[in-house]
């Protein structure tokens, strides 16, 4: 089932939440919408579910407009970030509650609960009530409940928030398979880039009331719209520099640390003031005298557990982060030298905010 | 080593009656050098806090003794033990500016003006709250209140720095910047430091040694590295560590110079016998059971290997993590460079004895890292 959203605005009295906002997601797609906290996403999933009404525009479920639908009748699941469970009832009379409002058989009802229970890793619980259920139990108790119902398109809002690190990931990897196997539209909030990347074969940023930037995982990571958007993904965040591209021998180039650093494309930007945007992973550690070498000072060593981060710092007293796989030779301390992968670096435009295609290369318009 | 700036001896915390009540710190030993940053690491309910509310002096000890200084402490209140504290709830001067809160207790000491306002104007910038320090507490966010609170403490002259969850309201991008930037402001002053945190990231990135808690008692307290390499026992091992480490019950057995894990659904590695000190293949086979667990990075895709069939490759942009149905599990691999694996693909995975892990899994501690007996 697809879900079209077309110029949906939303205001509660005087603030606005939600202006304009345009979404197509395909049948069987996973949607994330991310953004930081009051971006409106939550808004969006309750405009959807039909909970709250739009000021304005339209939402269209499978070729059908939802207005005046009500929330029962618009075959959409949900599962939220505080579970919500009844407290009364136990694991499985909770992920059978919304086939006990459509009067199906109790076998029809048992056999489907068992099916997801089993699916979820719950089936050992199912005689349990929420309070003696762990919270990794207890969510996954709301998410058997959103699938039990086979909604055609399933709001998750956040729920692997408030569950412990170790759990969490693992949903996260099981999450796409199970939601793949429901053959569901799924819409996905989360505050957490990695879970964006990891589950959401497109990803809606959201800030400001409005899309800031649609698109793969790839698109945002690499090519993100905007400075905002270029340090919502990433760990460590993305080292930001002010600079001013100049003209070089060979092409455009910066300073930094005192030293040129070529860039690939960029002549429209010579002279104007900038933004280098270099991933911390972008940035490697290289023998003194190596070709386009910085010199940098060596501050803290942090070795975590899959990478090792380093915090430098350049000549003109401003701070990199440089991160490297953990067992990769590091620069110890004191004086290193940083090599930048042209390829990687990312430009914005320091006024606007906004990213600067590198094209036209400089041999084009020279 | 010199004479510990503070030791824990074997301390107890009830809440309610002592034997009775609630066993919230169960015997702790722990001795703190001059200079060491140390975190307490563990989940809600682990002990943690009510561990540095003692050492702080908060929280009155039911037994054992607290020494800062070789002097018995646990019988004095807070302000005669020179410790400088940020806790939540150890809140700010409401009445005065952010810079008067971290000023107070350097004028307390009669500093010069100058040196006072050198020092003030010097961490401030460490932490990113220089445009605030003319304004109340009551009109800055949360995130600026736990800086500002982090401020006052770590400006200040005192024998121990106590900080609670010191991180835990900053933006994610703040975090990683202000992690390194703290690491060596208090190296470079050699101030000794305890932190309290349940984000095992922030534990690795400032900590000299991590006491890793659990149920009230004290799991491991060593390195960063040495827990990542030489985890003490299966809780350990799972809880530190992230994408946490794959752990597999495997069944031991030898023969024709061959170690061998037989594992479920028919798998099994096996390893040449001088892969594994003599005296770690006696334990292990007379064990026969174990549980053997590797961490996600050390798991590398070969050519040969055991059978895998991949359920998940996710990117994030800086390294890939792939799940595999191994053994009637998942195990999880994490590369660095974006990997190409499609769900559904099969592959095969290697693990150097180097990087294997074995467990009693009846008592959960470590039998051996590698080549060597825990």
């Amino acid at each position: 089932m697809s879900l079209q959203l077309k110029n949906v605005d939303k205001s509660f009295k005087t603030d606005k939440v939600l202006q304009d906002i345009s979404l197509s997601v395909d049948s069987g797609e996973t949607l994330v919408l991310f953004g930081p906290s009051g971006a409106g996403k939550t808004v969006l999933l309750r405009l959807i579910a039909g909970v709250i009404e739009p000021d304005g525009g339209e939402i269209w479920v499978n070729g059908v407009n939802m207005d005046g639908v009500e929330p029962e009748d618009r075959g959409i699941g949900m599962a939220f970030q505080n579970f919500a469970l009844f407290p009364h009832m136990d694991a499985a009379a909770n992920i059978a509650a919304p086939l006990t409002a459509r009067r199906q058989s109790k076998a029809v009802m048992a056999a489907t609960v068992a099916s997801v229970a089993k699916l979820l890793k719950i089936d050992h619980v199912l005689h349990h009530k929420p309070k003696e259920l762990s919270n990794g139990q207890k969510q996954r108790t709301a998410l058997a409940r959103a699938l039990a119902g086979t909604p055609s398109v399933l709001l998750l809002d956040d729920p692997l928030r408030n569950v412990d690190a170790k759990l969490r990931f693992e949903m996260r990897l099981e999450l796409p398979r199970l939601l793949k196997d429901q053959n569901a539209t799924v819409i996905y909030v989360t505050q957490d880039y990695k879970e964006a990347m990891a589950l959401g074969r497109r990803i809606a940023v959201m800030n400001r009331h409005g899309i800031q930037q649609l698109g793969t995982p790839e698109d945002i990571y690499l090519r993100p719209a905007n400075i905002e958007i270029a340090r919502l993904f990433g760990d460590p965040v993305i080292n930001l520099l002010d600079v001013v591209p100049e003209r070089g021998p060979e092409g455009v180039l910066v300073q930094l640390s005192d030293c040129p650093v070529k860039l690939i494309g960029h002549a429209a930007m010579i002279g104007r003031a900038c933004t280098l945007g270099l991933r911390p992973e972008s940035l490697h550690f290289v023998a003194e005298g190596s070709a386009g070498a910085i010199p940098v000072d060596v501050e803290t060593e942090t070795p975590l557990n899959e990478k090792t981060v380093t915090l430098a710092i350049t000549l003109r007293g401003r701070e990199i982060m440089v991160s490297r796989p953990a067992g990769a030779d590091g620069p110890g301390s004191g004086k290193a030298w940083l090599r930048v992968d042209a390829a990687a670096a990312l430009l914005f435009d320091r006024a606007t905010g906004l990213r600067i295609d590198p094209a036209p290369r400089l041999e084009s318009v020279t | 080593m010199s004479e510990p700036l503070l030791r824990l001896v074997s301390v107890d915390k009830f809440y309610g009656p002592i034997d009775r009540g609630v066993h919230a710190v169960q015997n702790i030993d722990m001795s703190v050098q001059r200079s060491e940053i140390i975190a307490l690491l563990g989940s809600s309910g682990c002990g943690k806090t009510s561990t540095l509310r003692m050492i702080a002096g908060f929280e009155e000890v039911s037994r054992g003794k607290i020494l800062l200084s070789g002097r018995e402490v646990q019988g004095l209140p807070p302000v005669k033990r020179n410790v400088a504290m940020a806790f939540e709830g150890y809140s700010l001067y409401p009445t005065v500016t952010v810079r008067d809160n971290i000023a107070f207790a350097l004028k307390v000491a009669r500093l010069p003006e100058t040196e006072v306002a050198a020092r003030v104007g010097h961490v401030s910038q460490m932490l990113e709250i220089t445009d605030i320090l003319d304004r109340f507490p009551f009109s800055i966010s949360g995130g600026q209140q736990q800086r500002a609170s982090l401020a006052r403490a770590l400006v200040r002259e005192a024998d121990l720095h106590l900080l609670d969850e010191p991180l835990g309201q900053l933006e994610p991008q703040l975090r990683t910047l202000l992690r390194g930037r703290i690491k060596h402001y208090i190296k470079e002053r050699g101030l000794t430091a305890i932190l309290v945190t349940h984000d095992q990231t922030e534990a690795n990135a400032l900590a000299d040694r991590i006491a890793v808690m659990e149920g009230g008692s004290l799991q491991q307290f060593a390195s960063p590295s040495e827990i990542k390499e030489r985890p003490a026992n299966l809780f350990t091992g799972t809880f530190v560590g992230e994408p946490p480490m794959n752990v597999f019950p495997a069944t031991v057995s030898a023969g024709e110079g061959r170690l061998r894990f037989d594992l479920e659904g028919g798998l099994e590695l096996t390893y040449a016998e001088a892969d594994f000190a003599p005296e770690v293949r006696a334990r292990m086979l007379a064990k026969r059971d174990v549980i053997i667990g590797v961490r996600p990075y050390a798991v590398r895709r070969a050519a040969t290997g055991a059978a895998a069939r991949v359920i998940a490759n996710q990117w994030l942009g800086d390294q890939s993590h792939i799940a595999a149905s191994f053994a009637g599990k998942s195990i999880v691999l994490v590369e660095h460079d974006r990997a190409a694996v499609v769900e559904g693909q099969d592959i095969a995975v290697a693990i150097q004895p180097a990087d294997l892990h074995v467990f009693d899994p009846a008592s959960g501690r470590a039998i051996s890292h590698g080549h060597v007996l825990a």
